[in-house]
């Protein structure tokens, strides 16, 4: 029992009053964030968890029924979506070669030729264009008898004037070309922004040792983007694995006879067109893990830069 | 009697006479009601429960349906829109929002609508499989829970879309696939203008003869593979002797088995090889939808072309009567079902199973199958409306009466309709763009069909076992 204080007060130690307010300051952070917690968690969070429990079940939504891992396994073993996932692994081919256009570009605009402003508004526009009226265009231009291969006959060129998006030896590549003409603009805007932050007395200094402009772009300005660079390539790549379905969709619709599908493609074909959830789910978790593994690398390709600088 | 000084008082007697007057008088007037009730019952062909009674039932609802059909009848969703502009006239507290679909988005905006259980009250879906599947998936109300059969007996191909004695959808008009030559063509080829291919290797011949003056023997789209489609429908069902082949091999009953299928598939895909192979189809025919393909035809950059009635009279307007032929699609196969020809509702009309208004939906569904709304669709659209009462005497154009007579005049199936959904799309499509477009053989297009029967098994359980049940009771 508590020994009594003169004036009839408790000895037991009250918590000082600045302990209560230092817990109340902690919490209120939190207390702000809460909101966008359970935004995220309920956008992101639940979703997820839907996504993956769904995978373990087959039949269409309101009659499922349990199977485990059977929808992993029935996968592998579906041509289609091994077909998907080959295709998004060709799509990969198209990153290499759009950052070094898109380096390229940047850096010829970086050095302000006459007009580089306008350039540069214009080498952005095809980013900006809406997905289904680029479909529709390079659907009329890309036919086998369309605008492209009527020019290419024309001026005698006409054994390179294949069925573009009919033929399944090269459609993949057609989708390829078609993204890198959309996603170039992204890129030039990226690296020429982050050349307009590279410090000009570098590059002052070393013109005045005597370097020429190949050297100063090699030695000086890709160096100094470096992560730009790396960071570009990371978001292409998890754009070649998870983004282009509207590409697909509006250009080929994963034909002709499955060629060009890709894994966004075959979730939708199976979730939305086949009500088959359970599989559609289960490609959706493959596809998940694998942009982790990309992101993953980046991050630690950040982290050892990072302590590299350090 | 009278009272001293006042009105006679009422003898005891008159009294209950007066009871009885009044009785009787509201017997009558009771007898009279129950007749006019009855009378205006019979008047609109309804029962009491689920009767279409368009003139008595004050319906409060605001429907939104979901409607596809301009691909096969250009001009119907206009009509469509008039029909729903009328029939609010008739139910001011009844409004139809009318939303049109697109072919690509047709099953997969159902089937998210369905996975939500919100969305349209009515929707239109193709025929057979691609409508009860949801039915199976209790995502559709069978259109015959409101409308008797003294009404639905009315229209015509209802069979397409009953199971388990219930008619799931209504169908709204019918088309027939003929197979459409250009007279002057087959005169610059030197060949008859009017003795059309009617057996394959009679086609083939015609082919080569086209082909050899420059002509494009046959014009189609196939890069959405609805031509590869239709090519399972028209001439793979030749090699069948009867639809319960398919049904028994889709099902896996063993009667017809799925070796037997794939000997009927790559018979189908070899043909279709063949006249790749030899150029007689349009060498775009992958960098093309259906309706592109179309385009060849009246165009005059393709002799022959396979296509609905809407196009056929169409084109005759633009090529002239004098020009054009319609026939039935060569025949290919030795199957019993190599005599019928390739009439379908296509698509058909049904009620959501979470709509909240399906009384209402239904009532409007079934009036536009009153005999004035058919003749008006008819007279819009030449469609041939799916109805009975439909009155033949009201074609008068002489191409339309040939379709006509080619529609009606023998029994017809469009396989197609038999396959699930995730079968058409999965196997029927892709194949078909594998042989079109070269891009895989024969083989790899049979064992596609394998693959996906194979998955559609196991993804779809519920809707194997419906689609058993259903082939097992004559479908």
């Amino acid at each position: 029992m508590a020994p009594e204080m003169p004036g009839g007060g408790s000895t037991v130690a009250a918590r000082p009053p600045g302990l209560i307010r230092a817990a109340r300051a902690k919490g209120w952070p939190y207390l702000f964030l809460l909101p966008a917690v359970v935004a995220i968690a309920g956008i992101f969070v639940y979703p997820l968890i839907e996504v993956v429990r769904y995978s373990f079940y087959a039949g269409s939504v309101g009659s499922l029924s349990y199977v485990g891992t059977a929808n992993y396994v029935s996968l592998w073993q579906d041509p289609v979506f091994v077909q998907s996932l080959m295709d998004n692994l060709k799509l990969l081919a198209t990153v290499p070669i759009m950052t070094v256009l898109a380096l390229v570009i940047a850096l010829i605009i970086n050095s302000q030729i006459r007009g580089w402003r306008q350039y540069r508004s214009i080498v952005f526009l095809p980013y900006i264009l809406p997905a289904t009226a680029m479909g529709l265009t390079f659907g009329y231009l890309l036919e086998r008898n369309g605008v492209l291969n009527t020019f290419l006959r024309d001026i005698g060129l006409g054994a390179l004037a294949p069925d573009w998006l009919g033929s399944g030896s090269i459609v993949v590549a057609t989708i390829g070309m078609v993204i890198v003409w959309q996603q170039l603009g992204f890129g030039i805007v990226v690296f020429a922004a982050a050349l307009l932050g590279v410090p000009t007395e570098l590059i002052e200094a070393a013109k005045m040792d005597g370097a020429g402009w190949w050297q100063v772009q090699r030695l000086i300005l890709i160096p100094h983007i470096r992560r730009v660079i790396e960071f570009f390539v990371i978001l292409e790549a998890i754009t070649m694995l998870s983004a282009v379905f509207t590409y697909v969709y509006v250009l080929t619709q994963g034909g002709p006879g499955n060629a060009s599908s890709v894994v966004e493609y075959y979730i939708f074909q199976n979730g939305f067109e086949n009500g088959a959830i359970g599989v559609a789910s289960a490609a959706a978790v493959v596809l998940l893990v694998l942009a982790s593994v990309l992101i993953f690398f980046y991050l630690r390709l950040r982290l050892r830069s990072e302590g590299g600088a350090k | 009697m009278h009272a001293q000084n006042g009105p006679p008082v009422a003898q005891p007697e008159s009294r209950r006479s007066r009871r009885r007057s009044r009785r009787t008088f509201a017997a009558v007037a009771s007898a009279t009601a129950a007749a006019l009730l009855v009378a205006a019952c019979g008047a609109t062909g309804g029962s009491g429960s689920g009767a279409t009674d368009t003139a008595g039932q004050a319906y409060d609802a605001n429907l939104t349906y979901w409607f596809w059909g301009e691909s096969d009848i250009p001009g119907i969703t206009k009509w469509m829109q008039g029909m729903a502009t009328d029939y609010t006239k008739l139910h001011p507290k009844v409004h139809i929002n009318l939303v049109p679909q697109s072919t690509s988005t047709l099953i997969g905006a159902f089937q998210t609508a369905a996975q939500s259980h919100s969305g349209p009250d009515v929707d239109t879906q193709w025929a057979t499989l691609p409508t009860l599947t949801p039915y199976w998936d209790k995502q559709a109300t069978p259109i015959s829970d409101y409308v008797p059969s003294s009404e639905t007996s009315q229209w015509l191909n209802t069979n397409e879309n009953t199971t388990g004695g219930k008619v799931v959808a209504m169908p709204l008009y019918l088309i027939g696939v003929p197979l459409v030559w250009n007279k002057q063509l087959f005169r610059e080829a030197g060949l008859n203008p009017n003795d059309p291919p009617t057996t394959w290797s009679q086609l083939l011949a015609d082919c080569a003869a086209l082909k050899a003056h420059g002509i494009t023997p046959l014009g189609m789209g196939n890069k959405d593979g609805y031509f590869g489609a239709w090519m399972f429908a028209i001439f793979a069902k030749q090699e069948l002797a009867s639809l319960s082949n398919l049904e028994s091999a889709i099902g896996n009953t063993g009667q017809f088995t799925q070796s037997q299928l794939d000997t009927v598939l790559t018979n189908l895909y070899t043909a279709e090889q063949e006249l790749v192979q030899k150029g007689y189809i349009n060498s775009d025919v992958s960098s093309l939808d259906l309706t592109q393909g179309w385009q060849l035809f009246p165009q005059k950059r393709a002799a022959m072309s396979l296509t609905t009635d809407g196009n056929a009279m169409s084109w005759a307007k633009t090529l002239g009567e004098d020009n054009i032929g319609v026939e039935a699609p060569p025949t290919w196969g030795n199957g019993a079902l190599a005599s019928t020809y390739d009439v379908t509702q296509s698509s058909d009309e049904f009620i959501t199973a979470w709509s909240k208004n399906q009384a209402a939906a239904a009532d409007f569904l079934a009036w536009l199958h009153q005999p004035a709304n058919m003749s008006s669709l008819y007279q819009q659209t030449g469609a041939f409306p799916a109805d009975k009462r439909f009155p033949v005497s009201s074609i008068t154009d002489s191409m339309a009466k040939e379709l006509y007579q080619l529609d009606t005049s023998k029994t017809s199936v469009w396989l197609e309709n038999y396959l699930p959904p995730q079968v058409d799309n999965d196997a029927d499509i892709p194949a078909g763009q594998m042989i079109l477009s070269g891009s895989g053989s024969v083989s790899k297009a049979v064992a596609l069909w394998n693959q996906v029967l194979k998955e559609w098994r196991t993804e779809q359980p519920g809707q194997f076992q419906q689609y058993k049940a259903w082939a097992a009771n004559g479908s």
